[in-house]
């Protein structure tokens, strides 16, 4: 690759690598790109016994730099980067992810994104539990943390490429010193600039494909934050990972425990999902044999073409081999495909590799489109991480404008000539590039769902009533891809969660849908205390939370408590034992949890959300809104009816019935409110209680100022 | 005439379902997704489909998703 461009150092500062004690380095990074400075901050044990790592991290550090008045593109506004504990051990499946946080263009408030990839742990080797970047600047940078030489520098940058594929590329090469696998890149691309959802690409090293792989975080425009700041990447550097490199508190448990797990994958994901190869496509068939896929702007949960998006066909494309984004993982799940050739766009006719896609690219920028077409997703999927997008955020926002052009809300005047109804795909590929260009009806799209919503009954006078029932947001996040109309507990999944409807905090719908475990409204409290709690805790430690639950023992079902996996959080706790030398247990994992996961509901209060208001979730994901939807469930829908509420429906037409029904159901919800608030120590309201804030050690005083100021003392 | 399941032998017989087979192994209520060779079949499919002679079926104990 032959591209002139030019690097000059603005800043270099020197450091003193420490040694890695029991998976932590005990000090923080912190970089103001304004003056520019860049010094350290030391961990305390406090720090590490509230926060543990990951997530927790980045949000006390966070929490400093940003006012409650912060906007995103704010100088003020951080984005923190942290791996955990636990990131970076090669001996244990699924060790290296890395959290992202900053304040969200898409929600106003803290967003946070897991993430694949080799920076985490570099960046921990490097020397640092934890990066802040702060401040903006003029001309586009790169900072580079080079642990191997011990030092971290800013560089000022021209004639580097925009996007993401090339950049991240040529930055490897510029730094590898010959050791490509030695350079982790996090950058973005044009799409980030001109949209809220941008997304960050974290890459990892594939040795037998020679080439820097990606992997997103992608949710809530953490992206777009970067871009504004005008950071072009930030790159570590690091040298071997060997199995003592975190100096874990007892080897040789880790080595057992991290075998045990190891092996289990190793023998049983063949037998179960076989995610080794097929990444997780498997997800789209079943999804939709349960009704559950989401189709045309998640109006329908099944499609009878959607087996052309499916394992079967996705199996053959992807491009055999070692797929581990983290080192040691036996999951390795990051399929790609190889020489894929895009149809349209700056790398039409050319050869590419695609990182994916994954279920949620698929269902998003696929069957929630009523689009079928395997190689329409990948060109997709491609085109989204080269320009920095997030696809599910783009899945979900271009879904709602073309149901809005079907419904007749918008037409192509308003989309400058583009017919946009569903299954049209090279409008939805039109769209995608319209985004990174910042031209076109894309950039309205790029805004996302909530500022669509504004935009579109503002300016062509759509129905703000209807778009509020079918634009798939909450809290301003687009809703990933699950259909959650008939499950409960997983609109409280979706809708409970802090940052916005991703499925990353519980994930419940076969466990109440399809298995019927939790059918009372405590049961469903307890899962949506339990669950997010567990899964926030993978966010701390710098661990992914496929091995968990998505290869389970053989054996498990014959356990008291199948859904939560027990075995497996059992070895968790021997394996946060082993590293860090602190004895745990299952439930000291959950109260390590909770006090994050209270700290960032109160982070959601400072910044004017966190609130039960903010917690509702639009009737779409409740349950049927048109007549249409009503009547392609009616026989479900009428039998709720009659047996659950006990209403004689002789005589009703269909809306009479769907009035019926929304009734019930959004009372339902609120019911739910209630019950998972009390489980979770909040107020009627939603915040955690003086008593919960002090149990778990996150009373603060500016915390308690806050909650004081909402009435809470 | 025989199949495996999670990798053990089995008697096959003609006309045998995959409820059948849950139901012969008091199973039924743990699988949500089954596989027979490569292809997934779910649990509203469990009655309408038959297990072929020599099949290689792999019960999937789906709890996860995101």
């Amino acid at each position: 690759m032959i591209m002139e461009y030019k690097m000059d150092t603005i800043k270099t500062f020197y450091y003193d690598r420490p040694i890695i004690e029991k998976g932590y380095a005990n000090q923080t990074l912190s970089i103001d790109i304004s003056v520019p400075d860049i010094s350290v901050k030391p961990v305390d044990e406090k720090m590490k016994d509230v926060f543990i790592g990951g997530k927790g991290f980045d949000l006390w550090l966070l929490w400093h730099s940003v006012k409650s008045t912060t906007h995103w593109t704010d100088p003020d506004n951080a984005i923190c980067i942290a791996s955990g504990p636990m990131g970076g051990t090669p001996l244990y499946p699924g060790s290296g992810k890395s959290i992202v946080t900053t304040i969200s263009p898409l929600t106003g408030s803290v967003i946070d994104s897991n993430v694949g990839g080799y920076f985490g742990p570099y960046l921990k080797f490097s020397g640092f539990d934890a990066l802040e970047v702060k401040g903006k600047t003029e001309k586009d940078i790169v900072i580079l943390i080079d642990g191997v030489d011990e030092k971290v520098e800013i560089l000022e940058t021209s004639g580097l490429p925009d996007d993401s594929y090339d950049l991240s590329a040529i930055l490897t090469e510029h730094f590898a010193q010959g050791k490509p696998r030695h350079i982790s890149v996090v950058s973005t691309g044009p799409g980030a600039k001109n949209t809220r959802m941008g997304c960050l690409n974290f890459t990892w090293y594939d040795l037998k494909r020679k080439r820097a792989r990606y992997k997103q975080a992608g949710r809530g425009g953490i992206g777009s934050v970067f871009a504004d700041k005008r950071i072009k990447a930030i790159v570590a550097r690091w040298d071997t990972v060997k199995a003592d490199t975190n100096n874990p508190a007892n080897g040789n448990a880790l080595k057992a425990v991290g075998r045990k797990h190891a092996k289990e994958i190793v023998k049983l994901d063949p037998k179960q999902n076989e995610m080794a190869t097929i990444g997780t496509t498997h997800l789209v068939t079943i999804m939709n044999d349960f009704d559950l896929l989401p189709t045309h702007n998640f109006q329908y949960g099944k499609h009878p073409e959607a087996v052309n998006i499916g394992q079967e066909v996705y199996r053959p494309i992807f491009d055999a081999g070692y797929d581990g984004c983290w080192m040691g993982c036996t999951v390795a799940c990051s399929h790609g495909v190889k020489d894929f050739v895009p149809l349209t766009g700056p790398y039409k006719g050319t050869k590419v590799f695609v990182d994916g896609p994954e279920y949620e690219t698929i269902a998003g920028c696929g069957s929630n489109l009523g689009i079928f077409d395997p190689h329409t997703i990948i060109e997709m999927n491609f085109y989204c991480d080269a320009y920095g997008l997030d696809t599910i955020s783009v899945g979900t926002s271009i879904a709602f404008a073309m149901e809005c052009f079907e419904m007749g809300l918008i037409d192509e005047t308003h989309t400058r000539g583009i017919n946009l109804s569903f299954g049209n795909r090279l409008a939805a590929l039109e769209m995608v590039h319209q985004m990174a260009e910042g031209d076109g009806f894309g950039l309205i799209v790029g805004q996302g769902v909530r500022q669509m919503k504004s935009i579109l009954a503002r300016d062509y006078k759509a129905d703000p009533h209807i778009m509020q029932d079918i634009g798939m947001e909450a809290k301003g996040l687009e809703f990933s891809e699950y259909m959650t109309k008939e499950s409960l507990a997983q609109q409280g999944g979706y809708g409970l969660a802090l940052k916005g409807p991703q499925h990353d905090e519980a994930w419940l719908i076969f466990l109440d849908m399809v298995h019927n475990f939790m059918p009372t409204f405590e049961q469903k409290a307890e899962a949506l205390h339990w669950f997010p709690m567990f899964r926030t805790w993978f966010g701390l430690c710098g661990l992914c939370k496929l091995p968990w639950n998505d290869i389970v023992p053989e054996d498990n079902k014959d356990t008291p408590e199948p859904a939560k996996v027990m075995k497996h959080v059992e070895w968790y706790a021997e394996y946060y034992t082993a590293v860090t030398g602190k004895k745990t247990t299952p439930d000291e994992i959950i109260r390590m949890s909770e006090g994050v996961y209270n700290f960032q509901r109160i982070f959601n209060l400072k910044m004017g959300f966190g609130q039960r208001d903010h917690d509702d979730i639009p009737y779409r994901a409740v349950g049927p809104v048109k007549p249409v939807e009503y009547e392609s469930r009616r026989e479900r829908y009428d039998k709720e009816l009659v047996e659950k509420h006990h209403v004689d429906i002789t005589g009703m037409d269909t809306e009479e019935k769907n009035r019926l029904l929304r009734k019930f159901r959004e009372a339902l919800y609120e019911e739910l409110k209630d019950a998972v608030y009390k489980r979770r120590g909040w107020t009627a309201n939603g915040i955690p209680t003086l008593e919960t804030v002090r149990r778990l050690g996150i009373d603060f005083p500016d915390v308690l100022e806050l909650l004081k100021a909402h009435g809470i003392e | 005439m025989m199949f495996r399941v999670n990798g053990e032998q089995r008697s096959w017989y003609e006309g045998m379902t995959v409820a059948d087979l849950l139901g012969d192994m008091g199973d039924s209520q743990h699988y949500a997704v089954v596989r027979i060779n490569d292809k997934h079949v779910s649990r509203p499919y469990f009655e309408k489909t038959l297990i072929p002679d020599n099949s290689e079926v792999f019960l999937i104990p789906l709890i996860a998703g995101g």
